[in-house]
């Protein structure tokens, strides 16, 4: 029972432990949001992944899939797929409506020519689109600056069917990020610059590109006006800033992936069959509870027996591609793997670095424990001289330990839980200048600290004057910091994929921190304990 | 640890207990060899003593003699080199026990008395008192002698004038009341001999001399006392006087 007694006392009576709490705290909620915020921009990775192109995918290049028709057919038949929708996808060059007058800036971009109702099915297309009507409960809360306050629910159907309702044209849609008219506001959302001139979806682009499918003859550029229907917002920068979608007809005609008179290369007059149109794609959803991995495995099986029937009907000159030409039937993740491969590694690298993180905490519990063993040699010796166990005294310093650890790790996930929370707040304010009140109340309290310090020199200890000086230029400083501060843009989504960092707290890591915190001060507590449990009773009870 | 282990045959007659002897505490030709650095310091060289049941025993020599080494021998706090000497409680050899009995013989049978009083600073005079109480003692058990432990160390501390003490923390307290704090703490266990340390050395005389009184008042209720000193009027308070001179008893008084 004295342990208790004892330990109780020795943790409420002095600051050493409560410096070690906080050690242990500091450390904790340091790798709880570093891996939190890791492990969520891995989430988001591959979240992007699958909504932006279903479970699987099967892709050739330049060639294309032809009677990509009639394999979505079967595809779609599968009871392990919920649907499929074809695409092409090229390179191209869009002219933007803007500087002014003739002089159009160019942007390079990715565009996916697509079926919008059965992609909206495979994918997460309907929530991309931006501009549409806000809801009653939406207009409430929504800025006064924001466009989509006048807008009517026709916008988005365009959106929706790649077709511009006003000029029955087939139109297209951008990324937020493709032209540079927009502006993501500090509160959310976004507004057209020239304050909502440069709304996008007034205005006509022209998408000029190269065909890929090329058969003989000079390549000559194709391009097509198109008014733009809407924007989308994938949340993946490197998507946002380059995709642009069309009508999948559109597509296939600028890219000659179309149906097309097939003729003898040795008469160019006899016809002598069609060339099936192609999709470059096909993008497939798993039915609930089927994994993309066995979706992929019966893609693939179904493939292969596709082609084997297409290859022994003799009214065919065109045959499907066997798998060994380039054509490639993976998952997301694998198509995804450059990206996701990549960031797995640096979370795994973090969790390395950051374990020395946890090695400094049991080092730094191992040098208070240390600090506190020695100085209470006496104690020991007192309490070995009323008949205490050697193992009793060095429990003492393991409960100690397991105390500190506790409280720390708990503390920690407290701290880690509020900033992994208010990550993109915490960000946008270091992004701003700050604010007025912010440095005055800095200077504030340095004054005041300053007139302790003053206070402090005309008593005779020479710690309250330390501490207060300390205290004078810490708040000093940060009032510098702070009157100096411009906004700087830490997490610049260009450079991190998204735009907005990931605020949950990765769970799973959260508890194995909490166990390696307690873990660590208990064995930080162990070798102290161990020579607290050694201690000569005589020699420590020789002096006073 | 600082003793040395040493593996010579010892010369010195077997460790048995003389037959017919009442004495309480025996220390039976023992020796004790300090290392200090590379060097062998012998502190006591076949020391004997012998103490009767109920007895106040000074232990009187200059300092370095070996006195206080003695007294830690005696209250099984160091042992003495093997095979070299054996400590008696009652006829039985202590330093044959094993470790569980050995804190247990610290605890119950011995109480100990320091000349720097040696209390814990971060616990009140009332719990420093009562802590010897708590050894052994799981969570359960303390709650249910809690209130008995408790009436104890106050009535011990209300009998040495400390009554309205009991919730100050020794830094708050003057050498004299620290004294008899940690005599309170020596008795709380109600131990059969009390081993004291030159118990007044760091006390002015005045306040020395309430201090022996206290061990007089405790000693004519029947406490066996062993009282090292450098001080012979202190001494003269004892019963007896043993006088140690470089490692050995040269006279007894």
């Amino acid at each position: 029972m004295y342990h208790v007694v004892l330990t109780n006392r020795y943790l409420t009576s002095r600051v050493i432990p409560l410096i070690a709490v906080g050690a242990v705290a500091l450390c904790a909620a340091l790798v709880m949001i570093v891996v939190s915020v890791m492990s969520g921009f891995l989430d988001m990775v591959r979240d992007s992944g699958r909504t932006l192109m279903g479970d699987v995918v099967i892709e050739l290049a330049v060639e294309g899939i032809p009677y990509y028709e009639d394999l979505i057919k079967r595809i779609e038949a599968l009871d392990e797929s919920e649907a499929a929708s074809p695409l092409v996808d090229s390179f191209g060059m869009l002219q933007m409506p803007y500087p002014q007058g003739d002089n159009k800036q160019s942007e390079y971009v990715q565009f996916w020519g697509i079926e919008p109702e059965s992609f909206a099915r495979v994918t997460g297309y309907a929530d991309t689109l931006y501009w549409r009507e806000l809801d009653d409960q939406e207009r409430r809360t929504a800025p006064q600056w924001d466009l989509r306050r006048q807008l009517t629910p026709q916008v988005l159907k365009d959106g929706l069917t790649l077709h511009d309702s006003r000029s029955d044209r087939p139109g297209i849609v951008l990324g937020m990020h493709v032209s540079k008219a927009n502006e993501r506001m500090p509160e959310g959302g976004y507004h057209p610059m020239g304050d909502g001139y440069w709304w996008m979806p007034a205005f006509d682009v022209t998408l000029v590109t190269i065909p890929t499918r090329t058969i003989g003859g000079q390549v000559e550029p194709e391009s097509f006006i198109f008014p733009v229907v809407n924007e989308f917002v994938s949340g993946v920068f490197q998507i946002d800033d380059v995709r642009v979608k069309i009508p999948l007809e559109v597509g296939q005609r600028m890219l000659h992936l179309d149906e097309a008179e097939l003729v003898d290369p040795d008469d160019p007059f006899t016809v002598i069959g069609t060339d099936p149109a192609r999709v470059s794609k096909i993008l497939i959803r798993a039915a609930d509870g089927v994994s993309p991995n066995q979706l992929r495995d019966r893609v693939i099986r179904l493939y292969d027996e596709w082609v084997m029937e297409y290859a022994e009907r003799d009214d065919l000159i065109v045959t499907p591609p066997t798998r060994e030409f380039g054509l490639s039937i993976r998952t997301w993740e694998q198509v995804q793997a450059r990206f996701i491969g990549p960031v797995e590694k640096e979370r795994d690298l973090m969790r390395i670095l950051f374990s020395i993180v946890y090695v400094v905490c049991a080092a730094l519990v191992l040098t208070i424990f240390w600090a506190i063993v020695h100085e209470k040699t006496r104690d020991i010796g007192i309490l070995r001289s009323v008949g205490c166990s050697r193992i009793g005294i060095s429990l003492i310093f393991l409960r100690y330990g397991l105390v500190i650890g506790v409280l720390g790790s708990v503390l920690g996930l407290i701290l880690a839980f509020i900033i992994v929370r208010n990550v993109n707040t915490i960000h946008d304010a270091i992004g701003r200048d700050a604010p007025v009140w912010s440095w005055v109340t800095a200077f504030g309290f340095a004054a005041v600290s300053l007139m302790m310090t003053i206070l402090a020199t005309r008593r005779e200890h020479m710690l309250p004057v330390v501490l207060w000086s300390l205290g004078t230029i810490a708040m000093f400083g940060l009032g510098i910091i702070l009157l100096f501060h411009r906004g700087t843009l830490v997490w610049d989504p260009t450079v991190y994929y998204f735009d907005a960092i990931p605020n949950t707290l990765d769970v799973p890591n959260a508890i194995v921190t909490i166990i390696g915190a307690i873990l660590f001060s208990v064995l930080g507590a162990f070798i102290p304990a161990a020579k607290a449990a050694d201690t000569d009773p005589v020699e420590a009870l020789r002096y006073e | 640890m600082s003793e040395t282990r040493r593996t010579t045959p010892t010369t010195t007659a077997p460790p048995t207990q003389p037959a017919g002897a009442d004495f309480i505490l025996r220390a039976h030709d023992v020796y004790k060899t300090y290392r200090m650095g590379r060097v062998d310091v012998p502190v006591l060289k076949g020391a004997s003593i012998d103490v009767k049941q109920g007895e106040w025993i000074a232990v009187l020599g200059a300092s370095g003699c070996g006195k206080s080494t003695l007294l830690h021998l005696l209250g099984d706090l160091d042992q003495s080199d093997p095979g070299k000497g054996e400590i008696f409680f009652e006829g039985e050899p202590i330093n044959r026990r094993t470790r569980s009995q050995r804190n247990l013989y610290r605890n119950r049978t011995v109480g100990f008395v320091f000349q720097f009083y040696h209390l814990l600073p971060e616990l009140n005079v009332l719990e420093n008192t009562f802590i010897p109480a708590l050894v052994g003692l799981t969570r359960f058990s303390y709650y249910a002698k809690r209130q008995e432990i408790h009436r104890r160390a106050e009535e011990l501390l209300q009998s040495f004038g400390l009554g309205d003490r009991l919730k100050h923390r020794p830094q708050e307290l003057s050498g004299g009341e620290r004294q008899r704090v940690a005599i309170a703490r020596a008795l709380m266990n109600q131990p059969r001999v009390l081993l004291a340390d030159e118990p007044t050395g760091n006390l002015d005389e005045n306040t020395g001399g309430e201090i022996l009184d206290l061990l007089a008042e405790q000693h004519r209720a029947g406490l066996t006392i062993v009282m090292v000193t450098h001080d012979r009027s202190i001494a003269g308070r004892a019963d007896r006087i043993v006088e140690l001179s470089q490692g050995r008893v040269v006279t007894i008084d």
